[in-house]
């Protein structure tokens, strides 16, 4: 199949993409990860603490753990979809960072992020392609938001690549 | 909709979007970062594309009172944290689609940086417990709080109920203004002076798996060569 030989035009995937975010949004709600995310973190906290979890107020009040949160099923399919798309196109390997620097900035980087969606509710998916679309106040101070950290952590990514 | 059914329609919606996005490489790091870094602009023009097809469907649906638009307050901690998300997306090269998507391609660091990304929202949620800020959704009364930095909600339909004009008009001056943008790009690609295909796609796979593919770098390095002597130019 032509799809797993070449690369596709990026408009042309979004603009699939954009079509059934639409049927979404009139199904469930736009698509938006994050808070899928915050879902799996508070099931493998409850895996892992059992009942402790409850003496945490965060998991009883603003995010009590549940399995069928529709949000979660999003992110498990990208990885799925994914997987499919590499594995068909012959694109899947095992492949790591090479060096310690590189480490360090995934670590704090995905910390960021974690904290980042959290403090927000929202991720960049929601900001670009569900909260700014649905015209949300939300919208535009999460893009104003993400374009000065944007612009902070190129700055950083450009001294690190020159040094 | 019974919740099972919420949860396999949000499988296959996701399962899409996973093909399509490895497929096409698209990535919303690079869509921000490779426009203000090296002004090159393939994956911000998709972005751009699918924000002007998402305005125009959201706000005609929001018009006659369809769809599920995102309900809750708003405020600084919007703000702040998406700033922290920015700050964060670039040092680890993926956002959560592409760290999802990676994963799938069988990428240790995009699981590592997953990994990390669990351990700061638990992280936040023992610091939640203790502040209680921002307020959960719950407690958010919709309405401008300012003791507690939070502006209220606002979107397409509380405009439409405030104007009496039809959201979906609203909804295309956005495009319009989306559209702006995209064709400014368009302009500026057509005066720069074309980059080689070779070379544009080095460009590309680089910025968009900076931490996956070591000889990425020198091409990472020209582009930056390039960049800076298009500024002093």
């Amino acid at each position: 199949m032509e799809l797993f030989k070449k690369t596709l035009n990026p408009v042309a995937a979004l603009a699939i993409i954009a079509v059934l975010d639409i049927f979404l949004f009139l199904v469930v709600g736009a698509w938006t990860v994050g808070g899928g995310e915050t879902m799996m973190t508070g099931l493998i906290a409850k895996f892992f603490m059992g009942g402790a979890i409850d003496r945490i107020p965060f998991w009883n009040v603003a995010f009590p753990p549940d399995p069928y949160y529709w949000k979660i099923y999003i992110s498990l399919g990208m990885v799925f979809g994914a997987f499919m798309g590499a594995v068909l196109s012959k694109e899947f390997c095992w492949r790591m960072p090479h060096r310690l620097t590189e480490w360090v900035m995934i670590t704090i980087g995905g910390l960021l992020m974690g904290i980042g969606i959290r403090l927000a509710f929202v991720c960049n998916v929601s900001t670009f392609f569900g909260l700014t679309p649905e015209m949300n106040l939300g919208g535009y101070l999460a893009v104003s938001g993400i374009l000065a950290g944007t612009w902070v952590g190129t700055w950083i990514y450009k001294k690190n690549l020159e040094g | 909709m019974t919740p099972l059914a919420e949860c396999l329609t949000a499988f296959i919606f996701g399962t899409t979007v996973g093909l399509l996005v490895q497929r096409s490489r698209y990535c919303n790091v690079a869509a921000l970062r490779d426009a203000m870094l090296f002004k090159t602009y393939r994956n911000t023009k998709a972005m751009l594309v699918a924000m002007m097809i998402m305005t125009l469907g959201f706000t005609a649906f929001i018009t006659i009172g369809a769809g599920k638009p995102m309900h809750f307050d708003v405020g600084l901690n919007t703000f702040i944290g998406l700033f922290l998300f920015g700050l964060g997306m670039v040092l680890a090269g993926a956002c959560t689609v592409s760290t999802w998507v990676r994963a799938g391609e069988g990428n240790i660091g995009a699981i590592w940086a997953l990994l990390f990304t669990f351990i700061g929202m638990f992280l936040f949620s023992l610091l939640w417990s203790f502040v209680y800020w921002p307020p959960a959704p719950q407690t958010m009364t919709g309405t401008p709080n300012l003791a507690g930095l939070q502006f209220g909600f606002a979107n397409a339909a509380t405009l439409q109920s405030k104007t009496g004009i039809p959201a979906v008009v609203f909804g295309a001056l956005q495009a319009l203004v989306l559209f702006g943008i995209y064709r400014a790009i368009l302009k500026r690609e057509r005066a720069e002076a074309p980059v080689s295909e070779l070379e544009a796609a080095a460009v590309e796979s680089a910025a968009c798996d900076a931490w996956a593919e070591a000889p990425a770098e020198p091409a990472l390095q020209g582009a930056i060569a390039r960049a800076e002597a298009g500024q002093s130019a």
